[in-house]
């Protein structure tokens, strides 16, 4: 029925997403709007080098669980946080942390490519410049490592100066990843990344996270399961309780292992078969 | 329809407000010409009539209102746009909307008795004759302008979207770096717009200035850059019109044209102002950002 | 370093905001504590005396009033007509952005010329004399671009599902009109005319060439040689002479009346529009 695209991810020896140590990790994690909760009481580990799925159904707080990671939560006025949130080891919502500099170590891709009104070159760099002072040839350096780790540099190199707007949804995405990568961060946060995007873009970016992850972590929430098997190590299911809606996790396992849980078979079977297929 | 007959009568009145100012005023270009403009002297019993200096107060104390108001009315804009907690927003937004509101009458009163004093105790050094001077009213327009600034600015911040502010947050930019390289670069023309807007008021407003400026006729500065006359009184094109020579100009007709010529100049300069303001706040960039 | 310069911007901007407040609270504790000692049922009810030394302010009051409602009467058909002919009418995009800027430029042009121009056409040439119909004509002109944009928004609001609905049932354009987007749209009327009246209100340069007086006239009889007292026109009057402590009071007293009036009228369009933003925001 279902034929993997890529290499499979290699079958669990292990029942922990990350039994040594994790690089990101969240424990009794609960997050509320005002009065209202929108996730209770997570507990996830995260392990280097991995690409940590999140799926679920709508309303499940996924992409608040993604925000909490970097504290792109904190704009939101009546947020309030209650557990543990841990980067290598640290709290990142205690006082001394700043959010800015949080934020360049863990990068954010969202589901609607949000480029800037100006150029492919500008763009990538937008922030980067902020965080340290670059020569012209550095930034030329810097331009093209980051296009060519996004797989644009040899779509765009003739036109760099060009405004980016011009650029196809999928170009303006992996731009956008373009511009995260360039500030170097250890983990990359993706929401939905793919959802907005036709089918030969979303292959691109799949291809493009089964590659990054040797160097970096990525954080994946999707509403894709055939992606989810294509791409993730590992798996998460996000559900809104029956009683009181907010999300809770279900259930944690390996990619393999995952789909044949009963648990979440039983949250997914609204989900028709052929979104488990791969793209054609 | 009836709908569309309104609003070509709306469109004409304009139309016909220039139109009627030009045929009113006529006797004073014929005779006069260009020397109306440039003109440095306006004495009405010697029927000479120059308004330059009307003009030039007329843009001192629209201008010194402008710095007053366009720093501040900026700046608490982008307070009340990226700072400040959203249940703020709504009070600081009628707070402003009523010192819109409140009558340039009042201003007027509160610039002669409170303003008036002040600015005679802080010139002393200059020894000024009284308080009505053009920085008096400068600064008076200044507060009558800051609430439409403000008001505008405000709107131009909030008009970008917010997946700008996400998406350069998520990136590690401080609040004030978003503000000046994702968001500014978006809004400058609405802000623009606001300036320019509050600048066609200040250019307007009669009343207020009228009671404060001391309505001193023929006040040019010596050199180009003196700012000697803004401590002195002076006169602009709206405290001219608005004073007693317009009920008794009628008695002669190159007095009634010089002074319906005020307004004809005072009409194009600031309809001119507003049609830029109007046109910048609707260029916008090729595409935005889809769907944000 | 960062750091510091955006602690310094909040600063900053935090201490624009609180002038910008600052400035409201002063002026009307100002005129509170300056009139609000001339305030009394007498104040309101009796007519002026001793040029303004004594007495109230009555007709005043009623002469802005009476303005006020002419001013409501003439700029409504204007409205209606700018902001149908923009959101109905007019399709392609540019003829509907030129009106709008037709629109800001006669919002923008100053009351002072609106007077003149009543002054030339009514005074001089009409040989009404001062009118209260020419003010409130002039006010009701002045008025038209708020209450045509506050309509023109709420047109645009519309949910399409209703003149989609409405086209479906088969109603002509007419019908259209009068049974879905009038009766729909009447709020943004409202809230715009609210806030125009509040503008027109205060003020005196329309109306003191051409319609209005210090003293002598209650209620007008006819249109010409028919002025009216007004507010505005009364406080300016009194303003400009040294004025003796008599009438101190009692002038910082009207301006109070005025600065209520205006404030009120403002505050009234409040609801409202939340409630209509509320609504654009959740459909």
């Amino acid at each position: 029925m279902n034929t993997k695209a890529f290499t499979p991810a290699e079958t669990c020896s292990t029942t922990e997403a990350a039994p040594k140590r994790p690089v990101l990790e969240c424990q009794n994690l609960s997050v509320f709007a005002g009065s209202k909760c929108i996730l209770r009481e997570i507990s996830l580990s995260i392990a280097e080098n991995q690409v940590f799925g999140m799926v679920g159904p709508s309303g499940a707080g996924k992409s608040t669980l993604l925000r909490a990671f970097n504290r792109l939560i904190d704009l939101q006025p009546n947020f309030r946080i209650e557990g543990t949130i841990r980067l290598n080891g640290n709290d990142i919502y205690e006082r001394s942390v700043d959010p800015d500099q949080l934020r360049s170590r863990v990068g954010m891709l969202f589901q609607q490519p949000v480029v800037f009104p100006a150029s492919i070159e500008d763009n990538v760099l937008f922030g980067l410049r902020h965080h340290r002072k670059l020569s012209r040839s550095e930034k030329a350096t810097e331009v093209e490592s980051a296009l060519r780790s996004a797989a644009l540099w040899d779509e765009v190199k003739e036109r760099l100066k060009e405004s980016a707007l011009r650029l196809s949804v999928g170009q303006q995405q992996r731009l956008c990843l373009a511009r995260t990568l360039a500030v170097n961060p250890e983990i990359i946060l993706m929401d939905e990344p793919t959802s907005a995007l036709d089918a030969r873009s979303t292959e691109s970016i799949e291809q493009l996270i089964v590659e990054l992850k040797k160097q970096r972590t990525i954080v994946l929430v999707t509403h894709n399961l055939g992606q989810a098997r294509r791409v993730t190590d590992w798996i998460a299911c996000l559900c809104p309780s029956k009683e009181s809606g907010s999300g809770q996790l279900l259930e944690s396992a390996c990619c393999d292992s995952f789909f044949e849980s009963p648990t979440c078979r039983t949250v997914f079977r609204q989900i028709p078969d052929d979104e488990l297929l791969p793209p054609a | 329809m009836a709908s569309v007959g309104f609003t070509a009568f709306a469109i004409l009145f304009l139309i016909g407000m220039v139109g009627i100012f030009l045929w009113q005023s006529l006797p004073v270009w014929q005779q006069e010409g260009w020397s109306y403009l440039t003109g440095e002297r306006w004495f009405f019993r010697q029927l000479e009539f120059g308004i330059l200096p009307m003009i030039y107060g007329s843009l001192a104390v629209a201008l010194i209102a402008l710095g007053f108001s366009v720093p501040i009315g900026v700046g608490a804009a982008i307070f009340a746009a990226e700072i400040l907690h959203p249940r703020l927003r709504v009070p600081l937004k009628i707070a402003v909307e009523l010192l819109a509101g409140v009558p340039s009458v009042v201003y007027g009163l509160l610039g002669i008795l409170f303003l008036r004093d002040w600015i005679y105790s802080i010139l002393t050094p200059f020894d000024p004759l009284s308080g009505d001077t053009l920085l008096t009213a400068g600064l008076l327009l200044g507060m009558m302008v800051l609430p439409t600034i403000m008001t505008l600015s405000d709107d131009a911040l909030r008009g970008v979207p917010t997946g700008y502010r996400q998406a350069a947050r998520g990136l590690g930019l401080t609040r004030a770096e978003v503000i000046f390289s994702a968001i500014f670069p978006q809004a400058w023309r609405g802000i623009l717009a606001a300036v320019l807007l509050g600048f066609g008021r200040a250019l307007g407003e009669t009343i207020a200035v009228f009671l404060v400026v001391g309505r001193q006729d023929n006040v040019l500065p010596e050199h180009w850059f003196s700012l000697r006359p803004l401590i002195e009184a002076g006169q602009t094109l709206t405290s001219k019109l608005g004073g007693a020579e317009t009920h008794i100009a009628y008695s002669d007709p190159l007095h009634w044209a010089a002074i319906v010529g005020l307004g004809l100049v005072l009409l194009a300069i600031v309809a001119g102002i507003t049609w830029l303001a109007a046109w910048l706040m609707r260029a916008k960039e090729v595409s935005d950002a889809p769907g944000i | 370093m960062r750091r510091v310069f955006d602690r310094f911007l909040t600063g900053l901007t935090a201490l624009c905001a609180l002038i910008g407040v600052s400035i409201i609270l002063m002026i009307v504790a100002a005129v509170v504590w300056r009139g609000g000692g001339a305030i009394s049922w007498d104040f309101l009810t009796d007519q002026i005396r001793l040029v303004g030394a004594s007495g109230g302010i009555f007709y005043n009051i009623l002469g802005t009033l009476i303005l006020l409602v002419t001013a409501l009467a003439v700029s409504a058909p204007f409205a209606f007509g700018i902001a149908l002919t923009h959101g109905v009418f007019l399709r392609k995009t540019r003829s509907r952005e030129r009106l709008m800027m037709w629109i800001y430029v006669l919002n923008g042009v100053p009351s002072i010329l609106l007077g003149l121009l009543g002054f030339i056409v009514f005074v001089l040439f009409l040989g009404w004399g001062k009118s209260w119909l020419t003010g409130g004509i002039l006010l009701g002109m002045m008025m038209v671009p708020t209450v045509a944009v506050s309509l023109s928004e709420r047109i645009q609001a519309l949910p399409s599902r209703y003149l989609d609905a409405a086209a479906g049932l088969g109603l002509t354009e007419s019908q259209r009109i009068w049974s879905v987007i009038l009766p729909q749209s009447f709020g943004g009327w409202v809230t715009g005319s609210l806030l125009g009246l509040a503008r027109a209100a205060g003020e005196t340069a329309p109306i003191m060439f051409t319609a209005t007086i210090f003293a002598g006239a209650t209620l007008p009889t006819g249109i010409k040689e028919n002025p009216v007292l007004s507010l505005p026109y009364h406080i300016f009057i009194l303003a400009q002479d040294s004025f003796d402590p008599a009438t101190g009071e009692k002038l910082w007293g009207a301006a109070l009346v005025l600065l209520l009036l205006v404030f009120s009228l403002s505050l009234a369009a409040l609801p409202l529009r939340l409630h209509l933003h509320e609504e654009a925001k959740t459909s």
